[in-house]
């Protein structure tokens, strides 16, 4: 007689497992422990929910950033993607502008990728200190406007912004190149002492005290040749 | 190349085997048929059809019997994993317009992710000779990166080369996660929206994709209604919800046409998604309706069994359950009650609804208006239970601001007469409300923020008059503690406050508090 229940014999089954299961679990890894280490950063910088631009509490920011990465193995995609969480996750309940451009900087300066394009265009929020301490060999790519101390501390890297930057673009840089595409904001230059600062827009005013390096307005040097400020 | 006559035999095999690996899914028998576009396959009403063209081309590489494996794998997986029903193909296609601002990109983009999803599944749990089907059709731009994301994800060859970048990105993507698609989608389209600019500039966005496109045309009308629902609940705003439901005008005017009884729109108009938008919001809550009440029949009908004891009449004595014997504890007798019996009014009466559009009101066509939902709510009760609505729109009538849709069963009507806002002043003509008077004494549903002009005009004609009233104000004030004051000693009217969505499931419709502790 012919068993009934034949239809519903057990059906061989191998568990397979594709190559995504294993990108999408080390990406998820990586990026975890990318965000918890900026969420430690914070919480060590900013007890108080204040964080005041200081340069000693800049440098320690960014060494303690710098600590957090270290053994990290990542690439130019994960910082992409933290950008886009800090931008608008609910998994960072707190972006403090400063604190998130030293860090996003630190994750660019120790990246194995030299060069690396951020399209900051797609996102609502400013970023601030990006291109702080960028390297030299380091070619880093920002698409869209953006905020405060960009290329802050420059350190022979070559930082282009295709926007606007905001006050202080590199403030106490000390090599390399900023180019920005469209306009800068007051102080640029600001105690820098080397490299050179191209904007192809307006500066509306450049910093009071340079120690050295160069700046340029649409071609044409305004410093060390003019260090009065207002244009 | 086996002869097309022998396909027939070769689909239905390959066919049995597609549904034991896929665990039998209810679907019917796929054809072979003469496709007039250029794809693999159709899904229309369920029922796969697979392009003789395409399986024939492709079986000069393969064997047919993998050509028709690998299209029926691919379909079925669509049917059983992404995007399952039409209220997530909806949602998708809306997290990728977001980012791509263009319906034929948006439309092109939430295909691809479809796919990319459905044959990742389909690959990650069978062993399917997709891949190999995947080597040897013809390619876009778009297909090449997507084949080049493939070649990443499931480990296999198919022949790409270049597109290094895109795959990666792609690549990070959770298409397994079903919990993270509206996330996915949105970074999916992201990436690829260059080179969808690019198939736009060659007139790439108009062909369908080489498995074939996802028309609404694979859902059943009941899915879609469904699928709105869904989307309305989702939908912050009506602008939100008439941006999307525009992209999908025809084909959810062919899929409400023949429903007329229906939540659809009824033949022959343009679509109006606001009135949809609260059609199908107000689907999501169904507000009871209190019947009018029984009443004593004055006859007495046996209700119950009880012993029979001596000195109570024989007459009562049930034979059937007293084994033919009169003894005390063993003989059965029926108690009897008054049976009860639906008045001379019996069942719903009609409904008369009174919304205020005036200037202090939502506008129901910018933001969610809780007054055109509950008044929307309450129609569609009514509608429901084979009765009539007649619907008075009211901002500064004596100024001409005042719509007036005599009893009616149409439900297009009924929305768009309750959709219309005027703005302005308010003040209602009790003549309006009297012309709607029938000898039925129809329900009244009353929306509004009680900032009426002459209210009380309208309070003395609810105290002079029968009606069962149900009062809707939102939000609170001085007009609203005045009307409750006032209609405080009234059985006949019954007072709800909305505040927010979830107040209006409490409504319940022409409650008298009279009878509310005998039938409630």
């Amino acid at each position: 007689m012919r068993n009934p229940f034949s239809d519903f014999r057990i059906l061989p089954y191998q568990k397979r497992e594709i190559p995504l299961e294993r990108i999408v679990r080390a990406k998820e890894d990586v990026m975890d422990k990318i965000v918890g280490g900026y969420l430690r950063l914070v919480e060590d910088e900013v007890k108080d929910l204040v964080w005041l631009v200081e340069h000693s509490r800049v440098v320690k920011a960014y060494s303690a950033a710098v600590k957090g990465i270290r053994d990290l193995q990542y690439d130019v995609d994960d910082i992409e993607e933290f950008c886009a969480e800090l931008d608008s996750s609910s998994r960072i309940p707190y972006m403090i502008s400063g604190p998130a451009g030293i860090y996003v900087s630190a994750l660019v300066n120790h990246a194995q990728e030299d060069r690396i394009v951020l399209r900051l265009r797609e996102y609502q929020r400013t970023f601030h200190f990006l291109g702080y301490r960028l390297p030299e060999g380091k070619v880093l790519i920002l698409q869209g406007d953006v905020g405060d101390f960009i290329g802050a501390g420059l350190s022979g890297g070559r930082l282009v912004v295709e926007g606007s930057a905001g006050n202080w673009c590199g403030a106490g840089m000390m090599k390399g190149e900023i180019l920005v595409t469209e306009h800068a904001g007051q102080s640029t230059g600001e105690w820098m002492r080397g490299g050179e600062i191209h904007v192809d827009g307006r500066i509306r005013s450049v910093g009071k005290t340079l120690f050295g390096g160069k700046i340029y307005q649409r071609g044409k040097v305004l410093a060390p040749q003019d260090l009065s400020g207002e244009i | 190349m086996v002869e097309r006559s022998d396909r027939g035999d070769t689909l239905r095999k390959v066919w049995n085997r597609v549904r034991e690996r896929h665990l039998f899914p209810e679907l019917p028998h796929p054809v072979l048929t003469d496709s007039e576009e250029n794809v693999a396959l159709e899904i229309k009403g369920k029922r796969i059809s697979l392009s003789k063209d395409f399986v024939e081309e492709m079986s000069q590489f393969l064997a047919t019997e993998e050509v028709l494996e690998a299209l029926l794998d691919h379909a079925v997986s669509h049917y059983l994993y992404c995007p399952w029903d039409f209220s997530t193909h909806l949602k998708l296609y809306s997290e990728a317009k977001k980012v791509l601002k263009d319906r034929d990109m948006a439309q092109k983009a939430t295909d691809y992710f479809m796919d990319v999803v459905s044959d990742t599944h389909c690959v990650s749990k069978h062993d399917s000779p997709l891949p190999k089907l995947y080597q040897h059709m013809t390619r876009s731009v778009m297909d090449e990166a997507v084949h080049a994301l493939y070649q990443r994800i499931w480990g296999v060859d198919l022949g790409i080369r270049g597109y290094e970048e895109i795959s990666r990105k792609l690549s990070r993507l959770p298409y397994l996660d079903r919990s993270r698609w509206t996330e996915s989608i949105r970074k999916f389209a992201k990436v690829v929206q260059g080179l969808l600019e690019i198939e736009e500039r060659f007139d790439g966005l108009n062909k369908p994709n080489p498995m074939g496109g996802h028309s609404l045309d694979q859902y059943s009308s009941e899915e879609i209604e469904q699928g709105l629902k869904d989307f309305a609940m989702d939908s912050a705003t009506p602008v939100e919800f008439r941006e999307m439901i525009q992209d999908f005008e025809e084909e959810i005017l062919e899929a409400t046409r023949p429903k007329e009884t229906g939540m659809g729109l009824g033949p022959g108009r343009a679509l109006d998604a606001d009135i949809l938008y609260y059609m199908k919001l107000a689907d999501n809550y169904s507000l009871p309706i209190r019947k009018i009440p029984m009443k004593k029949s004055g006859s007495l009908y046996p209700h119950q069994h009880v012993p029979w004891e001596v000195g109570k009449p024989y007459q009562d004595i049930d034979p059937w359950t007293s084994f033919g014997k009169i003894l005390p504890g063993i003989t059965q007798t029926w108690k009897r009650r008054e049976g009860e019996i639906y008045g001379a009014e019996e069942g719903t009466p009609d409904c008369m609804v009174l919304v205020d559009s005036s200037g202090s009101m939502t506008n129901p066509r910018q933001q969610l208006s809780y007054a055109v939902l509950g008044a929307a709510c309450a129609c569609d009760a009514y509608l429901r239970n084979e009765v009539r609505v007649a619907v008075y729109n009211f901002s500064d009538a004596k100024a001409g601001g005042r719509q007036l849709l005599p009893y009616s069963r149409q439900r297009a009507e009924v929305y768009r007469a309750i959709c219309h806002y005027f703005g302005g002043g308010t003040k209602l003509l009790l003549e309006d409300i009297d012309s709607l008077q029938t000898d039925r004494v129809p329900d009244i549903f009353l929306i509004t923020d009680m900032q009426i002009t002459n209210l009380e005009v309208l309070i003395r004609y609810f105290n002079e008059h029968k009606n069962r009233v149900t009062a809707v104000h939102l939000g609170d004030n001085e007009h609203v503690q005045t009307f409750r004051r006032s209609m405080a000693l009234r059985k006949h009217v019954s007072i709800y406050s909305v505040e927010k969505k979830e107040d209006i499931p409490r409504i319940v419709l022409g409650r008298i508090r009279e009878y509310f502790g005998t039938v409630g």
